[in-house]
């Protein structure tokens, strides 16, 4: 499918990861406007449904970007996200969602360069995979 | 979806080329003026300017939307801004919200027409979000202004005297029978060597005139109760068996037949069953040590009684409990020295005159137990003195795994303290890592090596051996010739005090892997606890010298000053998390998660609770709870998914 570009969502948390990806911005570091981002507080509000919901809504590829472990403004709510979200990966395929669609890791508040290139990675990776096609996906008319 | 979805309006800022330049607005503005809930679509060239934030008021005063879309630069940047702006016009702070189509997208994306589209599909998420938008309520508390003090030694003597000339009252809760901790039985504070009893008594003198402060000495905390600015400190005073008027003349320490050691002087020296910890003890009064003292023991004496010229002995004491309410508690409680006698190595407890760095000062000082003078066993003065640095730091196997930081100061006043006694004492340093950082200790270790200080390196401490019999020892070990000596002083590490783990159990903070109390923020800020409204000053936090935990007293107490202001009441944390009662399947999985221990068990009800007063919005219990009960305001799941829907179907 060459004209395919894949639809990914990244969440993203008010100290590090959205600052980071602000400072890319800053830098004027671009990166594929394939991604686009969900602002939270903190990774650990991520709830793992939120990652689901996002493949329903027609997500192919879904990121969960937190503070560097030891550096959660909230102490270690990013802890957490890496807990839950490792499991989440392990039941992924159990879904019939290849687990390299998703991506946990972790942007700084100064880290515009990690941001541009995490996120490219990403969209390429997807990109390889194809579409996600899943029974019960939201097709909406387009506006 | 039954209920009608606010009007919203949308503003979209041209930022001067900034944004204008990279994203094509009037396409933007065109399609969004055809979306169903989007009651206007105004572009400005700068929201920001006092013109933009004019022109936002006064259209947010038409009143022709409920919400407001702002499509600009990163809420990081003017979120306030434009709550502001729009507030003076009485919309809820809640109902604006910003799309980030500047930073995360304008300036982003290579292609205009990629980032148009881009921006199309973030202004939608936001649109769909904001339908789901409740108002946010600034929330304030009523607080105590009051603080309650753990710790009656130097840190917890300067935070009473900082928050007391605040005009608050302030109660220390001291374990011992005096204030005064380590400090008090140290004679010169390096590296200028001031005499530390003279920079002490005028503070002590200041707590004893100062009628704001309680001094609750020879008491326990047994609970502390509450949450930041409203605490409730409750101890239990342990009976004294002399009553408060006693101004410690002394008089019944002379007629006392029993004699035992004294804990003040660590063992060498003795004390009376009637005694005070030093002269000059905060409060003046005298104990009565019960376990040793006749008229308990035996029934057979009332020497004190008849001695005392103000009848100040009390044998029917039973002490009290105390409870004292504040807006803030301060840990001062200190910190130890590690025990050597594990250590066989160094023949502590088995070989004659080797005594620790605590030992050896308490000697030297003019208030010790031979008046000054350090004294071998024999009761001669030392002419050979080896110092052994290091005695159970950076090892984890015989104490503790880090460097104590400050004993290399410590130690070096060896050379000075035992030039006093005999001013041809021979000092010999034995170390490894030499730790004296800055100009000042620089100097200090110089001034000391002038004046006849050896320092030996041994090229493994672990290998250093002291082996003879006291008076006359040998030091052996890798790297230096052995050192013959009639006294050995260890250097000893510093470790959290016995009671740290108790109390901290009591106070449910937490403590770091070596036992210490665990800071807020190692960086910004330092001296708070890890709870709200708990602070860890002085040697507590980490070891510390004097001028050290006098700097993080002082720095705790002003933070709870600032914070508590009587008159003023607590701002707090906007979006919190709240539970609902009826979805609640007490599961307790939220009370496991929250960094902050802000959410509490209801054991009568079965459900959890958040304290609204103390939580700080992070929203992990709300990800974590498998009942949908715990709701995180502004942060709620309704919002996220129809933000996640939006800017995946603009």
């Amino acid at each position: 499918m060459n004209n395919f570009e894949p639809k990914i969502v990244a969440f993203v948390c008010n100290w590090c990861s959205y600052a980071g990806a602000d400072k890319a911005g800053g830098q004027k570091l671009t990166y594929p406007a394939n991604v686009k981002l969900v602002r939270v507080m903190c990774s650990g509000r991520v709830d793992p449904q939120f990652a689901m919901e996002a493949f329903r809504e027609g997500a192919d590829g879904v990121m969960v970007l937190g503070c560097h472990p030891g550096d959660c403004h909230y102490r270690n709510g990013n802890h957490k996200a890496y807990r839950r979200f490792r499991l989440f990966e392990e039941m992924l395929s159990q879904f019939g969602i290849d687990p390299k669609r998703f991506m946990l890791d972790w942007v700084a508040a100064g880290e515009g360069k990690k941001f541009q290139e995490v996120t490219t990675t990403m969209t390429e990776r997807v990109r390889a995979l194809g579409p996600l096609s899943l029974p019960g996906q939201v097709v909406r008319e387009a506006a | 979806m039954s209920e009608k979805i606010p009007s919203t309006g949308i503003f979209l800022c041209r930022c001067g080329t900034n944004i204008a330049g990279f994203v094509d607005l009037d396409e933007i503005s065109a399609w969004a003026k055809k979306l169903p809930s989007v009651a206007f679509v105004e572009t400005h060239n700068l929201l920001c300017s006092p013109d933009g934030k004019k022109f936002v008021e006064e259209t947010v005063a038409k009143g022709k939307a409920q919400t407001v879309v702002v499509a600009a630069c990163s809420p990081k940047m003017h979120e306030k801004t434009f709550r502001d702006s729009a507030g003076k016009s009485g919309m809820n702070m809640a109902r604006v919200h910003m799309a980030n189509i500047r930073e995360q997208c304008g300036w982003v994306t290579k292609d205009k027409t990629q980032a148009t589209q881009k921006a199309k599909a973030l202004i939608t998420g936001a649109l769909d979000r904001v339908a789901f938008h409740e108002d946010l309520e600034p929330r304030s508390m009523e607080c105590l202004t009051d603080i309650a003090i753990i710790g009656g030694g130097i840190a917890g003597i300067e935070a009473a005297l900082t928050a007391a000339s605040a005009g608050r009252k302030v109660t220390i809760f001291e374990r011992d029978i005096s204030l005064g901790g380590a400090v008090i039985r140290t004679e010169e504070i390096a590296p200028n060597m001031e005499c530390a009893p003279c920079l002490l008594a005028p503070r002590l003198a200041a707590i004893r005139e100062n009628k704001n402060i309680t001094v609750v000495t020879n008491a326990e905390v047994t609970d502390v109760l509450g949450f930041s600015g409203n605490f409730t400190v409750k101890a239990r005073k342990k009976p004294r068996y002399v009553k408060d008027n006693c101004i410690g003349c002394e008089a019944c320490f002379e007629v006392c037949p029993v004699s035992v050691p004294s804990s003040f002087h660590l063992g060498m020296g003795n004390r009376k069953a009637v005694y005070t910890a030093f002269p000059g003890s905060v409060p003046a009064a005298a104990v009565i040590d019960r376990e040793n003292c006749k008229h308990f023991t035996d029934g057979s004496c009332n020497a004190c009684v008849a001695a005392c010229p103000f009848q100040s002995i009390d044998f029917e004491d039973t002490g009290g409990d105390i409870e004292f309410k504040a807006g803030a508690v301060i840990i001062a409680t200190g910190s130890d020295t590690l025990d050597p006698s594990g250590i066989g190595r160094l023949g502590y407890g088995k070989i004659d005159n080797v005594v620790t760095l605590s030992e050896f000062e308490r000697m030297a000082s003019s208030n010790g137990p031979y008046g000054g003078e350090v004294r071998l066993k024999n009761g001669k003065t030392p002419s050979s003195i080896a110092v052994i640095h290091c005695v159970g730091s950076l090892c984890a196997e015989e104490g503790v795994s880090y460097c104590s930081g400050i004993c290399c100061m410590t130690a070096a006043k060896v050379g000075d303290l035992a030039r006093k006694s005999n001013p041809q004492a021979q000092v010999r340093h034995i170390h490894d890592r030499l730790v004296f950082d800055g100009p000042q200790m620089q100097a200090f270790h110089a001034k000391q090596v002038a004046k006849g200080s050896v320092f030996l390196r041994s090229t493994d401490l672990r290998s250093v051996k002291v082996s003879g019999k006291g008076g006359a020892i040998s030091v052996s070990g890798s790297g230096f010739e052995t050192v013959s000596a009639d006294m050995v002083v260890l250097v000893t590490a510093i470790v959290p005090a016995k009671q740290a783990s108790r109390l901290a159990e009591l106070l449910n903070v937490d403590l770091d892997s070596a036992g210490f109390y665990k800071p807020d923020h190692p960086i910004l800020h330092a001296t708070g606890a890890s709870i709200d409204g708990i602070y860890a000053a002085g040697s507590c936090a980490s070891p510390a010298t004097a001028a050290v935990s006098i700097t993080r007293a002082q720095a705790a107490a002003g933070d709870a000053l600032a914070r508590l202001v009587p008159g003023r009441k607590i701002d707090l944390e906007v979006m919190t998390t709240f539970i609902d009662e009826e979805l609640c399947a007490g599961c307790k999985l939220c009370i496991s998660v929250c960094p902050y221990k802000a959410v509490t068990f209801d054991p009568v009800k079965k459900i959890s609770m958040v304290n609204e007063a103390i939580c700080r919005g992070c929203g992990t219990c709300a990800a974590t709870c498998a009942s949908g009960a715990a709701t995180a305001r502004h942060f709620t799941n309704e919002q996220i998914y129809a933000e996640i829907g939006g800017v995946l179907h603009e």
